[in-house]
């Protein structure tokens, strides 16, 4: 990627970055993919130019593949298997509600989005981003490219997301499921602060060939709340008010359900074949891409 | 026994509970809870939920802040009805507390041990610092005498100064008229008890009436003690023999060395050991040719708990005879004077100057005009005092004695019935003895109509007067006469001290003679010093004398005299206490229980409600996690 000296390509990453993330993609626990087409090696043979393995030859098959070499040591025709590689579909839902508004969340999410949105471009994959702000309503869309060609798209359309709504992330899912087709990856940038089951959205995206990475943003004021005395909590999405007496006595409470949480959402994710991680909006992108993931087996 | 119980000095102030109400109203109407915007609610309706769920005490701990905030409100109302736990004894708002600080309160309980006046005066600082709001306490010293430190108040700073200048007096233990200040003050203020504190070493009768009661708290004694409490010195034939008598007392006794001083110099001394309760005398003895100061000092060889009956003093002038003018006139009583042994009858008869250059210890003389000498001890024959002379009037016709006063010293052992009298004293009509007295007049002997002796004690001087004439009656021939004579001379030796000296005792010193209208400075032994003035009379009256040991008498800068004196009282020396003192009607029982007072309980209150605030404040502002 070449740009002009001493300007950026996208105002969610620096250059930097994105050279490294050029590098780098994605590293699905499961062969969920487009059989047409693609990067992604399936363990089947295929048509590209990594060697698998020796069959027999039998009737039929193509003579190209015949190893004549072989044929001319053991006088008996052996085809030669190589690697089949077939074409990923990387879904990024970005959680753009009013939850996410605060501390730097929705930034966050925006740039993960933007870093696994250039992964799934840069290796031939096929890369839909959705936005979902209000619940009911259509979440924006960018619809599934692929291409190096696609990246300007993908970043001026995570650019423009605009933060605000109600929607809660399990009728986000719905909405996404009901306009999305293909299997791949379903990166899921959200708070996962609902008042709703997430179980059945889970089973929604793994049914639909949809390997879950959840990441979930919290604020430095979900995961360690500074609040002392008798105060009203106010939700910034649905505006219900919540009356604690004597908060700072709660918060070990408050942390035990934290933690409940992380080990829930994990489990959930696990138990469909997918990934959970939880990170805190004053983490710098940098680390989450090139350190956590990274140790962690999300990227390779 | 009555339990203690609490009560309220202001119980209005419960009004202020009051406040709970708008208290709780301002609290659930949460007018001050700040508004907190935090991304979703999710998380936080769980931790609710399950602290609901979860914590028994939920609603408790909810509104804990409201608990401490009531808890606070509660201790201030409490505070403000100022209570306290009653002692039982019904409450009062006038207390007077009376002090016993004679000689026995010095005693100590042990070697270097707090004296029976310092554990009073914690017990008594106690009281003061219980005071309730409403309650005054007046505080009296009593000693020989009674004295109003304070009036009734409730000012805990003048009351605690007035107790801690408080002093041991070394003089015994008079209830009387302490008793009788708080009697007076009964009149003014209205009271029903009074507190008196003291070691016991009181009278066990008092002859008054109170109109309250007497809570007698009972400091205990001290321990063993040795003390002086008889000094005396008797003329012997050409010197002076000092009987001294030291008893132990009746908690413990011990082993001293008991030293004997003549102005300043170490005459003698002996070993004595006495069990409690014991008492011996010792007899010194001490050359007479000259005036001198004794010192009697016991050097105790273990703990002595008192230490001032350790040291008496004694004053002793030069053994001379007894100087007495007697009219040439008066042949019978030259006559009956002349044999007795020690004494000089003046003038010499053919001489017709009285000798003034001397001085007379004791004048008999048929006048009392301004030409005859004046001595301690005068006898005015066949005259009439000029300040009663319109109360009896001298007519003639024989009469004889009524009655006498055999026991005066004048009269002791005479017999007057057969004596005939031609002057017959006749009071005027309506004169009763009475007037005599109020005169300053004692009658020693009567007549059928009027006194025939009277006897006036006036400014240490002693005057007695013959209504009638020896030369009118039968008296000089009577055996009667020479034993007048005697008892007399007596008088007048006494008088002159020139026969029994008893060692001076504290409270006040006798009438000195000193120079008229003059300004004499009496600085006792701890450096107290009095100024006082001499009468027209040339007599110095009024010295007190509240401390044991030497006080001198100062003209100026020059100390013209010394006088001293010595507590000498066994009952103060004994350290015995009684249990009960009987009054007229009653008897009070003495208690040695500390005694109950109203204890105000409104400073715990508030400092409960001071730490109920900081809990609350610290509730309210801790950080997160910082259990």
């Amino acid at each position: 990627m070449t740009t002009p000296a001493g300007t950026r390509f996208t105002a969610l990453l620096d250059n930097s970055v994105l050279s490294r993330l050029e590098r780098l993609r994605l590293d699905p626990l499961r062969r969920l993919t487009v059989h047409s087409r693609g990067e992604h090696l399936t363990g089947k043979g295929g048509n590209s130019t990594e060697f698998s393995d020796y069959r027999d030859y039998v009737p039929g098959d193509d003579v190209k593949n015949v190893d004549w070499n072989i044929f001319a040591r053991l006088n008996r025709p052996y085809v030669k298997l190589f690697r089949h590689e077939e074409e990923m579909h990387v879904v990024l839902l970005v959680d753009a509600s009013s939850s996410m508004l605060f501390e730097g969340k929705l930034e966050l999410a925006k740039q993960l989005a933007a870093a696994c949105g250039l992964m799934g471009l840069m290796n031939n994959e096929r890369v839909s981003v959705y936005a979902c702000h209000h619940a009911g309503a259509q979440p924006e869309l960018m619809p599934p490219s692929s291409g190096q060609v696609s990246r300007r798209r993908l970043f001026q359309f995570l650019e423009g997301i605009q933060g605000g709504g109600d929607s809660p992330l399990e009728a986000a899912v719905d909405a996404v499921l009901r306009r999305h087709r293909g299997r791949g990856v379903v990166i899921l940038l959200s708070d996962f602060l609902t008042f709703g089951d997430l179980n059945p959205a889970l089973n929604s995206l793994f049914r639909s060939g949809l390997e879950i990475h959840g990441v979930q943003i919290l604020s430095e004021l979900e995961l360690r709340p500074d609040l002392t005395g008798d105060i009203r909590l106010l939700d910034s999405e649905t505006g219900e008010t919540l009356d604690i007496s004597g908060a700072a006595e709660l918060y070990g409470l408050y942390a035990e359900h934290l933690n409940w949480q992380e080990q829930e959402l994990t489990a959930a994710c696990q138990k469909r074949s997918g990934r959970f991680i939880r990170v805190s909006s004053k983490t710098p992108v940098e680390t989450i891409l090139f350190d956590t993931w990274r140790r962690k087996g999300w990227l390779r | 026994m009555s339990w203690p119980w609490p009560g309220f000095v202001t119980p209005m102030s419960a009004w202020l509970a009051a406040l709970f109400i708008p208290l709780v109203i301002l609290y659930f109407l949460k007018l001050k809870r700040p508004l907190q915007q935090i991304p979703s609610l999710a998380l936080w309706r769980q931790v609710m939920n399950d602290q609901r769920v979860n914590s028994p005490f939920q609603r408790f701990k909810r509104n804990l802040l409201l608990l401490l905030q009531c808890l606070v409100l509660g201790c201030l109302v409490l505070a403000a009805m100022q209570p306290y736990w009653s002692s039982g004894a019904g409450r009062a708002k006038y207390l007077p507390i009376l002090i016993d600080c004679s000689a026995s309160m010095g005693a100590l309980d042990q070697q270097g041990g707090l004296s029976r006046l310092d554990v009073a005066k914690a017990e008594v600082r106690e009281i003061i610092n219980n005071l309730l709001a409403d309650q005054l306490v007046s505080l009296i010293v009593v000693n020989s005498s009674g004295r109003r430190l304070t009036d009734f108040t409730n000012n805990k700073k003048l009351l605690l100064s007035a107790l801690d200048h408080i002093t041991v007096s070394d003089v015994p233990s008079r209830l009387d008229d302490g008793l009788r200040l708080t009697q007076a003050l009964a009149r003014t203020y209205s009271f029903e008890r009074a507190i008196f504190l003291t070691d016991g070493n009181t009278p066990g009768a008092v002859d008054l009436e109170l109109p309250f009661q007497i809570a007698m708290q009972l400091i205990p004694p001290g321990g063993a003690n040795l003390g002086i409490t008889e000094l005396n010195a008797r003329r012997g034939a050409e010197r002076w023999e000092i009987f001294v008598r030291i008893e132990a007392a009746a908690v413990g006794g011990g082993e001293a060395k008991v030293e004997f001083y003549q102005d300043q110099e170490l005459l003698g001394a002996e070993e004595i050991a006495l069990d409690p309760g014991e008492a011996q005398r010792l007899v010194f003895r001490a050359p007479a040719d000259k005036s001198s100061y004794i010192d009697i000092r016991i050097i105790p060889k273990g703990f002595d708990s008192l230490a001032s009956d350790n040291t008496a003093y004694l004053e002793l002038p030069t053994l001379r005879n007894l100087r007495v003018f007697v009219d040439l006139e008066l042949k019978a009583f030259r006559k009956a004077l002349q044999p007795i042994k020690g004494v000089d009858v003046l003038p010499v008869s053919g001489s017709s100057k009285p000798d003034q250059v001397l001085g007379y210890d004791l004048v008999i003389s048929p006048s009392a005009d301004e030409t005859v000498p004046t001595a301690p001890v005068a006898l005015y024959v066949g005259q009439v005092p000029s300040d009663i002379g319109k109360l009896v009037s001298i007519e003639t016709g024989f009469v004889k004695v009524v009655d006498w006063q055999r026991n005066s010293p004048l009269l002791r052992h005479v017999q007057l019935t057969e004596v005939q009298v031609s002057d017959n004293p006749v009071s005027q009509k309506d004169v009763q003895d009475r007037d005599y007295e109020n005169h300053g007049y004692e009658i020693l002997a009567h007549a059928a109509k009027g006194p025939l002796i009277l006897h006036k004690n006036r400014d240490g001087k002693q005057s007695l007067w013959l209504l009638f004439h020896t030369d009118h009656s039968t008296l000089p021939y009577r055996v009667a006469f020479p034993i007048l004579m005697s008892n007399l001379v007596q008088m007048a030796m006494q008088q002159a001290g020139l026969s029994e000296i008893q060692g001076q005792t504290t409270g006040a010193l006798p009438a000195r003679v000193a120079d008229p209208r003059t300004s004499y400075s009496v600085v006792g032994p701890t450096g107290m010093r009095q100024d006082l003035t001499s009468s027209d009379e040339g007599l110095l009256m009024g010295i007190s004398a509240p401390q044991v040991g030497r006080y001198d008498i100062q003209k100026g800068l020059s100390t013209v005299a010394k006088a001293s004196a010595s507590l000498l009282n066994a009952s103060e020396t004994s350290l015995k206490n009684v249990d009960t003192i009987q009054f007229r009607e009653v008897s009070i029982q003495a208690s040695d229980t500390k005694l109950n007072t109203d204890k105000p309980l409104w400073t715990e209150f508030a400092i409960l409600g001071l730490v109920f605030l900081a809990v609350e404040w610290w509730f309210f502002q801790r950080r997160p996690g910082g259990w």
